[in-house]
């Protein structure tokens, strides 16, 4: 994984013309999970980087988009971009993420995204 | 003594980050990171940008129920109807790197309201809707929001009934959010460009809604710049 130097090049030869993340877009392969779906986000560990909240973790959320195909920033964060994977944005219930959640607004949701590597079926 | 007795600075004082601001871009023009011309470029794009082209692909999606269904699936298609084309506007020719080529444009009902955040930045769609507000960039929003919504929009003068489902959307990867208001009452037979006048930006970011002569967002301190940008072009 290590390069000696940083190709300052190779973005833009990947992704003039298309943009990003539509220039990953077929290398993340079959998606493990669909539309619908319950998952539950794993706790993984997070030294150094992530783009997963902590608020999440061990969340149940409902799959309600699959976005786009993209290394995932824990990755591309420190230059390494040859395994892109699914981002999925996950619907939860506010009563699921906070305690204290009135049930008055039981309604009430919270929506982000997730890559591949964060969720496991609920 | 007063403020007012004091002398004035014989010379304007320039602060560290502005020292090192110098620092930083004269080193990398020398060692060929960026150019002048590239430098001057990405200020100009900056320049254009603001929040009218997102408030037309609301109005015009109010408008055209075939739009609106557009806007809704591909908003990076939906954008090219308002002059955004989120992969080839910016200087890059590949989207700008720090707010990609993902836009999505959240549809309120009158039983759904969203609103938008960065809990992990200040991540927004710019190239639609031009430069976050500062409070948007705060830790404060970023912590409250997602957690006490309704304290937080009720602070900004919007309250919804508990039935309304109030959706946060936190931008945390690539996709950024505009968000599409249901139209006000009182606007029957508006033309797209009066629709377009009422969508201020914070109607956008889901902090406020769109009201028949309101035109501008809701008045706040601004706290001033010691060396203000001047958009004297």
């Amino acid at each position: 994984m290590s390069k000696s130097q940083h190709d300052r090049t190779h973005h833009a030869k990947k992704a003039t013309g298309i943009g990003d993340p539509q220039c990953f877009k077929g290398e993340a392969g079959s998606a493990k999970f669909k539309v619908g779906d319950k998952v539950r986000i794993r706790d993984l560990p997070d030294l150094f980087y992530t783009r997963c909240q902590v608020y999440t973790r061990g969340a149940v959320g409902t799959v309600v988009a699959l976005v786009y195909e993209s290394p995932a920033a824990e990755d591309e964060a420190w230059d390494n971009t040859d395994k892109p994977e699914w981002f999925y944005s996950v619907k939860f219930r506010q009563k699921d993420l906070w305690p204290e959640y009135h049930d008055v607004y039981a309604n009430d949701t919270l929506e982000t995204e997730f890559s591949e590597r964060w969720l496991e079926k609920a | 003594m007063s403020d007012k007795h004091k002398p004035q600075p014989m010379v304007d004082e320039i602060s560290d980050f502005e020292v090192l601001e110098t620092a930083v871009r004269e080193l990398a023009i020398e060692k060929g990171l960026f150019s002048a011309e590239d430098h001057r470029r990405w200020t100009e794009y900056v320049h254009t940008l603001g929040p009218v082209p997102a408030a037309r692909l609301v109005a015009k999606a109010w408008l055209d129920p075939e739009y609106k269904k557009l806007a809704v699936k591909d908003g990076v298609k939906a954008s090219l109807a308002v002059g955004v084309d989120w992969i080839n506007s910016p200087p890059t020719g590949f989207g700008t790197p720090s707010d990609y080529c993902n836009l999505r444009v959240l549809e309120d009902t009158p039983k759904l309201k969203h609103v938008v955040v960065c809990t992990l930045c200040s991540c927004y769609p710019r190239p639609i809707l031009g430069q976050s507000p500062e409070w948007y960039r705060t830790p404060n929003y970023r912590r409250r929001l997602v957690r006490w919504p309704r304290q937080v929009l009720a602070e900004f003068g919007l309250q919804l009934p508990p039935d309304v489902e109030i959706r946060v959307a936190d931008s945390n990867q690539k996709t950024r959010y505009i968000v599409l208001p249901v139209r006000p009452a009182g606007t029957e037979g508006w033309t797209e460009d009066q629709l377009a006048e009422i969508v201020t930006r914070d109607c956008l970011i889901g902090v406020a809604v769109p009201k028949p002569g309101v035109t501008t967002n809701e008045k706040r301190p601004v706290r001033p710049a010691v060396h203000p940008v001047h958009h004297d072009h």
